[in-house]
């Protein structure tokens, strides 16, 4: 295979991997914060609060993904 | 098609000082619009204040206090309140430069990494200097090594915090910079669609898409933010925080 086809194969799957890893991740996390609101109700706001700090860093690793592919498919 | 040329920057008036590029470009007229978007929202807000608020000074009486609590009381305690100002201000800047990109035409000047990298390192200076300013420069520094370890792992966790320190700043960058790009991606993407199957009914689909995308960029452009600001706060908080 080329090297630009390889690039636009290694961009491809780096945002699907990505994508994987933190689907799975913030799965378990908005899991987790429903389970502590349904648990504790009057809690929910720091819960959300927290949950959506959370988002923020799991998310951050998709988006270093989707950095990576831009890199490799428009360099 | 080219998707990215949606995001490339062309001067308008063209600029070189010091060898510098400073030329006008279309985000630099988008960031001056949200700076006055910012300023005239707030001192609207702020001017004769009522003690009933009403209009314009009840939403930003209502967005201002929810900043304080949650951001600044909650994060960085009472002593913090001396940031809010800087924090409140970058939410509003950056707010209102993610929704003036929702408009057609406009330019998500936040979808420029310069931007949000410019914005990234004053929040890095500033929590630096929070730091410095509350322990002393030894004192911070010696923040960095936890108390108790033995002495060999040392040489190790020196690096770790430094590159953790590093590594905040270009993940507040990067965070920004790619949400909105990728928001605006996808709504293009749809778009694209359109014009590529060039069929009336084939056209409603990428339609609805874009509407629904178009609705959740407002709700992106709010978090986002909203975290920016956040995370600045706690970056600070953890600065100026006690050893332990």
């Amino acid at each position: 295979m080329e090297a630009a086809a390889l690039a636009y194969l290694g961009g491809g799957l780096s945002i699907g991997l990505a994508a994987l890893g933190t689907g799975i991740g913030m799965g378990f996390m908005v899991g987790k914060t429903v389970e502590g609101m349904a648990r504790q109700p009057e809690a929910s706001g720091l819960l959300r609060t927290t949950m959506i700090i959370g988002i923020a860093f799991i998310e951050a690793l998709a988006l270093y993904a989707l950095v990576i592919g831009f890199l490799l498919i428009f360099k | 098609m080219d998707l990215l040329h949606h995001f490339e920057l062309h001067p308008i008036v063209e600029m070189h000082l010091f060898g510098i590029d400073l030329s006008i470009t279309k985000a630099v007229v988008m960031m001056w619009i949200a700076c006055c978007l910012t300023f005239f929202l707030l001192v609207m807000g702020g001017r004769r204040a009522k003690i009933v608020p009403s209009g314009v000074q009840n939403f930003v009486e209502a967005v201002v206090d929810f900043l304080r609590t949650n951001m600044i009381l909650e994060t960085l305690g009472e002593e913090g309140l001396v940031w809010f100002p800087f924090i409140a201000t970058l939410f509003f800047f950056i707010l209102f430069c993610n929704l003036l990109g929702l408009i057609p035409g406009a330019f998500t000047a936040t979808s420029n990494i310069n931007v949000t990298a410019t914005l990234a390192i004053v929040v890095f200076f500033c929590t630096q200097a929070a730091g410095v300013a509350k322990h002393g420069i030894f004192g911070y520094l010696k923040k960095f090594v936890p108390k108790d370890i033995p002495i060999f792992i040392i040489p190790i966790m020196l690096p770790i915090e430094i590159v953790s320190q590093l590594a905040k700043p270009f993940s507040l960058a990067v965070r920004l910079f790619a949400n909105m790009t990728a928001g605006h991606g996808v709504i293009l993407v749809f778009l694209f669609m359109i014009i590529m199957f060039k069929s009336w009914i084939i056209a409603v689909v990428p339609l609805i898409g874009v509407v629904v995308m178009s609705a959740f960029e407002i709700f992106v452009a709010l978090i986002q933010a909203y975290i920016f600001a956040t995370l600045a706060a706690m970056y600070i908080a953890e600065a100026i925080q006690e050893a332990h």
